[in-house]
């Protein structure tokens, strides 16, 4: 046969962890010279797959064959050599160390004469490989904690293409990177396709994997669902077969009218802090204001700030009741805020669902100076009802808890509390399609109530969908801004982000 | 929202569900086991000399300061926090509290709390405040008191008033050890203030994203355990009528040894019960008199004490959280 038909074979591969089984029997064959889609919703087990052929964790069980030979590295080092590169998800870069010292990790013998590093010599090489995938903006000698998110993405980028790979596997990298690094990105797997090698290409959003792959495979629930090639492909027909039923589209509001109450109910006042360089805007009583923009554009930020969490430079956070100087302020004034990072900083994942339900209204639970377990029980047994959350016990730890399910925790603490203003940092980030449309429907709840929310989200479909008002942010201004009606649409607004 | 629905009564007893044994923690009950360990064990060896009601009475005697003090420490390792200053904290108290005592000997009392608790802002300053990390603040405060102490006495023993020997009696300490109990209990398991600190082990920076005022909560179990140190200082006054500068010497490693044997992790968190105060300070006052029982010498007694913190910390250290959070 001389080469095989398939680059890389996958047969069998089981994988679990602790009680949870990411992948039960997978299979997976990649050709050559293809760009190969995976894709499935979080939890399917694309990502738990992709990191074991780049040998960032092993399989329980399972065969891998690389050009015919078996194919079993240890550490990624072992991968690297053997031709897998991997771009992640997250972060895969240190900040303290030099650009050039990050693309050349674990080559710097090649720069080295009797144990020393030739630090010249190495930039130059690192420069070459920047370069070579275009970043050439990117200088090799400067310390990669002076770039900017996407830029890292870039140096990853060159690091991978450095390994001369023949399979590079790209984990929803795209959703970090601006039209700019997108275009970067994509061009590099046409060169890898032009020149006969293979991508692996993991993404959340279906039409770019639609554009950019010859093949798209399925994955639900840690199963192999189907392959389908590109004239099979359409969206309505992927989306099913990830989700594993018939997909409404409309999960979203409804209504295409803007509506608020006039009443100001949060207002910024030429507030600069950090990435924020100077914003104003007020949001209405009863209104969902989206905001939106690139992660580093500082929308995150006037999260922050709109809680208390973050000193300012200059200007003012303030509702009709005064200015917001820390959190116990925020939370006079009846602010919740509900972090990004919802494992670190919106949840106690070691603590129970009632500790963490119960932490911000124990002022109120009070009977004396003593909060009665009678109280807590009732109040949060409350909560878990209206909000739904899958438990065994209030007792259970967070921790065990899928992360829709967290982050109905999370939103039930605030609602106990009280609040009249809910600042939501990527309130769907890492919560599955299916479960995403329950909060839609909480959030439009909310606002019939005359609450308000500050929507920040890095899915643009989503801020579309749900605002009364969309805020674009770029560079820590704001950029646009954009009343609820139907024309208002991605492109419009991607625009005024890049 | 406080409205309770048939719905809710329903749902409720959902644990009720979940088969006994799984819902008992190894964590809880391997404490109460070690406490059942180490009094049989050491009233087997000792030929039945460890329960008889004299020896029982010495053990009251022993315990008293270790509960006292682990019902204060309870609060800081809840959260996560190390003091290793309260030994010397004890013994800057002590004497100062006997300077006080010779102007008038009730003076001793207010004295000792006094100093005890101004020692305890400065270690709860450090953290919260100065932001220093507790294990490193207070290890430097018990050097410097450690030289406060030597410069106070000027090297030798203070004597105070022997009517103060009079005022040891066991209805004070047991008054005083059971309203200490009984607060420390209801603060720790049932106030604002206890479930913050265990919500500062557990996940201090969504602590910090709920409104939880961080500095103070931290400041606070620092003052209250200096001025407890300083409480101590006044019944180690009135049991012997003498300062040095070995007074308080033992009481870092029994109180440390108690909370941690008793089972609230060294990383703290939501797992930590007060019932560990009163097990874990139980344990170690039989362990050390049943020590002195079979007639082993100081030292060696203070080498098995070290060999207990390792292995308590390793018992207690919980790792399956550790890992998913670092």
């Amino acid at each position: 046969m001389g080469q095989s038909e398939f680059l890389f074979r996958a047969k069998q591969v089981y994988k679990s962890f602790g009680a949870t089984k990411a992948l039960k029997g997978v299979d997976l064959e990649i050709r050559h010279g293809e760009v190969l889609g995976l894709i499935g919703e979080n939890g399917s087990g694309k990502s738990t797959l992709s990191s074991i052929i780049a040998a960032i964790q092993p399989a329980d069980s399972g065969s891998f064959f690389l050009n015919g030979e078996p194919y079993a590295p240890v550490g990624t080092a072992n991968a690297v050599h053997a031709g897998v590169c991997m771009i992640l998800q997250e972060k895969g870069t240190f900040d303290s160390l030099s650009v050039a010292s990050n693309i050349m990790i674990n080559k710097e013998e090649q720069f080295s004469r009797f144990g020393i590093v030739s630090h010249r010599k190495m930039e130059r090489a690192a420069q070459e490989a920047l370069d070579a995938v275009d970043a050439s903006h990117i200088s090799a000698a400067a310390p990669l904690g002076m770039l900017s998110f996407e830029d890292r993405k870039l140096v990853e980028l060159a690091r991978a293409m450095d390994g001369k790979p023949k399979l590079l596997i790209v984990d929803e990298t795209t959703t970090a990177l601006s039209k700019v690094g997108r275009d970067i990105l994509y061009e590099i797997i046409r060169r890898m396709r032009g020149a006969g090698e293979s991508v692996l290409f993991i993404s959340h959003d279906i039409d770019e994997v639609m554009e950019q792959c010859d093949r798209v495979v399925i994955l639900r629930d840690g199963m192999y669902i189907e392959t389908l090639s590109k004239e099979q492909f359409e969206a309505p027909v992927i989306k099913s077969l990830m989700v594993g039923r018939e997909v409404v589209d409309h999960f979203y509001r409804t209504d295409l009218v803007s509506s608020a109450e006039d009443e100001d109910v949060l207002i910024f006042s030429n507030a600069r802090a950090g990435a924020v360089k100077n914003v104003s805007f007020a949001m209405k009583k009863g209104e969902i204001l989206g905001i939106g923009g690139l992660t580093d554009c500082g929308m995150h930020d006037i999260g922050r700030l709109a809680f208390g969490l973050d000193p300012l430079e200059s200007g003012a956070v303030s509702t009709p009741a005064g200015e917001i100087k820390n959190p116990k302020d925020a939370m006079r004034k009846r602010i919740a805020y509900i972090s990004k990072n919802r494992d670190q900083e919106a949840l106690m994942l070691t603590s129970s669902i009632k500790d963490n339900i119960c932490l911000a209204s124990y002022p109120k639970l009070n009977t004396g100076p003593l909060v009665l377990p009678h109280t807590e029980n009732q109040f949060v047994d409350d909560l878990i009802e209206k909000m739904d959350i899958r438990l065994r016990s209030s007792s259970q730890y967070v921790m065990e808890l899928s992360g829709g399910n967290k982050q109905k925790v999370a939103i039930a603490k605030w609602l106990g509390f009280g609040a009249d203003i809910f600042v939501l940092d990527c309130p769907t980030r890492g919560i599955d399609v299916g479960v995403k449309a329950t909060f839609y429907e909480l959030m439009t709840e909310l606002k019939n109530q005359g609450k308000s929310i500050l929507l920040i989200s890095e899915e643009l479909p989503e801020v579309i969908g749900m605002s009364d008002r969309v805020i674009i942010m770029k560079n820590g201004l704001v950029n646009g801004e954009f009343k609820r009606e139907e024309e208002l649409t991605e492109a419009k607004l991607i625009h005024y982000m890049v | 929202m406080n409205g309770k629905t048939a719905a809710n009564l329903a749902k409720a007893p959902q644990g009720g569900n979940v088969p006994i044994w799984k819902k008992i923690n190894p964590r809880m009950i391997f404490p109460a086991l070690g406490l059942i360990m180490v009094v049989l064990i050491f009233q087997i060896f000792s030929g039945g000399r460890l329960l008889t009601a004299n020896n029982l009475r010495v053990i009251l005697n022993d315990v008293f300061p270790i509960l006292v003090g682990a019902s204060a420490y309870a609060f800081i390792l809840s959260q996560g926090n190390l003091d290793f200053s309260i030994g010397a904290t004890m013994g800057v108290s002590a004497a100062v509290a006997a300077l006080a005592a010779g102007i008038t000997p009730i003076l001793a009392l207010p004295a000792g709390i006094i100093v005890g608790a101004v020692i305890g802002a400065i270690n709860g300053f450090s953290h919260a405040v100065l932001k220093i990390n507790a294990f490193i603040a207070t290890l430097a405060m018990q050097f410097i008191l450690g030289g406060v102490i030597l410069i106070i006495l000027r090297g030798g023993v203070f004597s105070v008033p022997l009517v103060m020997l009079s005022w040891n009696t066991m209805t004070l300490r047991l008054s005083v050890l059971f309203a200490v109990l009984i607060a420390g209990y209801l603060v720790f398991q049932f106030t604002p203030y206890g479930k913050y600190c265990r919500a500062l082990g557990s996940g201090i920076e969504a602590a910090r994203q709920t409104g939880v005022n961080i500095t103070l909560n931290k400041f606070i179990p620092f003052v209250v355990m200096g001025a407890t140190a300083g409480l101590l200082s006044f019944f180690s006054i009135i049991r012997t009528a003498t300062v040095s500068s070995h007074t308080g010497g033992d009481l870092l490693m029994s109180v440390l040894n108690a909370v941690l044997l008793g089972g609230i992790p060294i990383t703290g968190g939501a797992t930590s019960r007060f019932r560990a105060v009163i097990i874990g300070s139980l344990t170690i006052a039989f362990l050390n008199n049943g020590m002195i029982l079979l007639g082993f010498v100081p030292n060696t007694r203070q080498l098995l004490q070290g060999v207990i913190f390792l292995m308590a910390i390793a018992i207690s250290f919980d790792r399956k959280n550790t890992k998913v959070i670092k």
